[in-house]
């Protein structure tokens, strides 16, 4: 009988792990009336990850999780041990996100981890590569603390597998800390990440997101600002290979005041991908000067490439700077129009232009120029 | 045979159901320089535009030979490689390009529609510099973005810079003086002219005779409602600036 990844099948193989049994019980009661999620979500409208991961057998798979430079001075690493001995740490993504069944789908079964402390500021960036083998689904969990006053930089790359990796990501951010944050997604598993960051006072992350999945990808990221002056600024890239799908959703939840957040997407869609850009910002009532912009553009390559974007504000004061746009269609003829009257044939022109599109995110001197296909390096 | 290596012959052009250019005829010289002035909604930059083969026009009678070819036939970048250059009256912005990675693209893109070989770097940035100078535009705007958050007058200058850069036969300069300050209309005006030589032409569309002063041309043309109402010396100009059009049948 096959047994397939829906929710009615889940069981207690989690409890064999011997470790977290009273949390992971909680995420699975949580997990089993939420369930996966679906279309009828209103978050998960554009994956419905219920359908996607209906033929899947539930069987654990296999993730190696590799840190190039863990022996780094100022950084300190720890594995799944780190939660057993912090507890309440282990579930906290759950204060934040209520009712997201891949949270408690991942708190039910994780075991692989990997906590990074950030002690000192690092002149150069760390290096954290997931790759998912063969069928199978994985949970991974990284958590990564910059402590006050450090900088840093971090750059996730994922790769491989067939299964589905459902993994979590936290990133706390200290007070007057900062960090970039690089990610390159090519993982050829289905691929959902949630990801959390929490800034305190003066803090600020920067990410850039290179997006080539090879299969159907789901990149959502809440960022919650604890405290006053702090940052985010958002840029993602999005190049699926041909008939993938791609879904980046991003909420910034404006809780303190002064804070501001940035987000801006950029997709290049050949035939049959679908990609969607869910962004939310969220400001209360009480929460001062806050500034916030949302920026999309998609540029589709083929008739049968699609783009979903739906910007959203939830703003409930006027002591704002807001802005958004959202375009989505073809290159623009006067800009090939421009290139040809130089002598560019229109091949070269749209060439140009999309490297354009690209090099705006990621300038030759990015640490992702490398992970660029050769086109738009 | 002509010596006109540009004839445009009864020229119709219509943009959707409107007649724009109407039964225009022009030839122009090798060595020559044109002026059309006329008043807005003339019809110039539509024929600025037809020119350099932009899409949107619908070409319903005439001819334009350039050169000994058909120039209605070819793609906007066989045009250009055949040596038209359009200065264009808003050029457009091109994120994530820098400006000389463009002009290098395009200056080799030329290169090798001539069968010339690839212009060595260390020469190209020298040649550049060089010609960046003349024109008063400092070094670190050619590495912005083609033209991205660049002023009127500074994307004016670019376009000054593209066309010594590339040399071309025949020039159509679309209201090049608009935009630039008193200085830099100078600079720009006299380093057009400078480029002027027994093979090389141009066209000038401008409002003021003040261009003209400056890149003095062998005819001007009052363009009113899509054709030529008369052709003159450089003294039609001096009429134009100190009567206006209303002669020539505008009264707007």
């Amino acid at each position: 009988m096959q047994n397939n990844l829906i929710s009615k099948n889940f069981n207690h193989s989690f409890l064999n792990s011997e470790s977290l049994t009273e949390e992971r019980e909680k995420a699975f009661l949580n997990l089993k009336t939420i369930g996966l999620p679906n279309k009828r979500v209103e978050n998960w409208k554009y994956t419905d990850l219920t359908s996607i991961t209906k033929g899947l057998e539930f069987k654990p798979g296999k993730v190696d999780i590799e840190i190039l430079n863990k022996d780094l001075k100022g950084l300190v690493v720890a594995d799944f041990e780190y939660f057993i001995k912090n507890k309440d740490q282990y579930s906290k993504p759950t204060n934040y996100l209520k009712d997201e069944g891949v949270v408690y789908l991942n708190l039910s079964y994780a075991s692989d981890a990997r906590v990074i402390e950030i002690r000192e500021s690092q002149s150069e960036p760390i290096v954290i590569k997931i790759t998912a083998k063969g069928p199978g689904v994985t949970f991974p969990r990284l958590k990564i603390d910059i402590f006050p006053n450090v900088e840093a930089e971090v750059c996730f790359v994922y790769n491989g597998g067939e299964g589905f990796v459902n993994q979590l990501t936290e990133i706390h951010l200290g007070k007057d800390s900062g960090l970039n944050l690089y990610r390159v997604n090519e993982s050829s598993s289905i691929h959902s990440e949630t990801f959390l960051s929490y800034l305190n006072l003066n803090a600020n992350l920067s990410m850039v997101n290179l997006s080539m999945p090879k299969n159907k990808s789901r990149f959502q990221v809440y960022n919650i600002f604890l405290d006053k002056h702090s940052s985010t600024d958002f840029k993602s890239i999005s190049i699926p290979s041909n008939s993938c799908h791609d879904d980046f959703l991003i909420q910034n939840n404006h809780i303190s005041s002064n804070c501001e957040s940035n987000v801006g997407m950029r997709a290049i869609l050949d035939k049959g991908v679908i990609c969607s850009f869910q962004a939310l910002i969220d400001i209360e009532s009480n929460i001062l000067s806050s500034k916030a912009e949302q920026d999309c553009k998609a540029i589709l390559l083929h008739k049968e490439a699609s783009m979903n974007a739906k910007p959203e504000m939830k703003i409930f004061n006027d002591d704002v700077v807001c802005k958004h746009g959202t375009t989505i269609g073809s290159l623009d003829k006067d800009q090939i129009f421009y290139l040809k009257s130089r002598g560019l044939d229109k091949k070269s022109s749209e060439n140009l232009l999309l490297k354009g599109i690209v090099k705006n995110y990621i300038p030759n001197n990015s640490l992702l120029n490398n992970f660029l296909p050769k086109a738009y390096q | 045979m002509s010596n006109n290596f540009l004839n445009i012959k009864s020229l119709s052009v219509k943009v959707d159901d409107k007649l724009i250019i109407n039964n225009l005829s022009l030839s122009i010289g090798r060595g020559e320089v044109h002026a059309i002035m006329g008043p807005n909604g003339s019809g110039k930059s539509t024929l600025s535009n037809v020119l350099a083969g932009k899409d949107g026009y619908t070409i319903v009678n005439g001819a334009i030979d350039f050169s000994g070819e058909d120039l209605i036939s070819l793609e906007p970048n066989e045009r250009a490689n055949k040596g038209i250059f359009l200065a264009f009256q808003y050029p457009v912005e091109i994120p994530g390009v820098t400006n000389i990675n463009f002009i290098k693209t395009a200056l080799e893109s030329n290169r090798k529609y001539r069968g010339l070989e690839p212009i060595k770097p260390g020469e190209f940035l020298k040649l550049i510099k060089e010609k960046s100078k003349i024109l008063g535009i400092p070094e670190d705007r050619l590495k912005r973005q083609l033209n991205v958050g660049f002023s009127g007058g500074e994307k004016k200058r670019n376009e000054a810079l593209q066309l010594l850069m590339l040399e071309p036969s025949l020039a159509i300069l679309d209201e090049t003086d608009s935009g630039l300050d008193v200085d830099a209309f100078k600079i720009v005006a006299d380093t057009i002219n400078s480029t002027r030589n027994k093979d090389n032409s141009m066209l000038v569309i401008t409002h003021y005779q003040r261009l003209l002063e400056r890149i003095k041309p062998d005819i001007v043309h009052i363009f009113v409602d899509g054709s030529i109402v008369e052709s003159g010396g450089p003294e039609l100009a001096n009429e134009v600036e100190s009567d206006g059009y209303e002669r020539f049948g505008d009264a707007k």
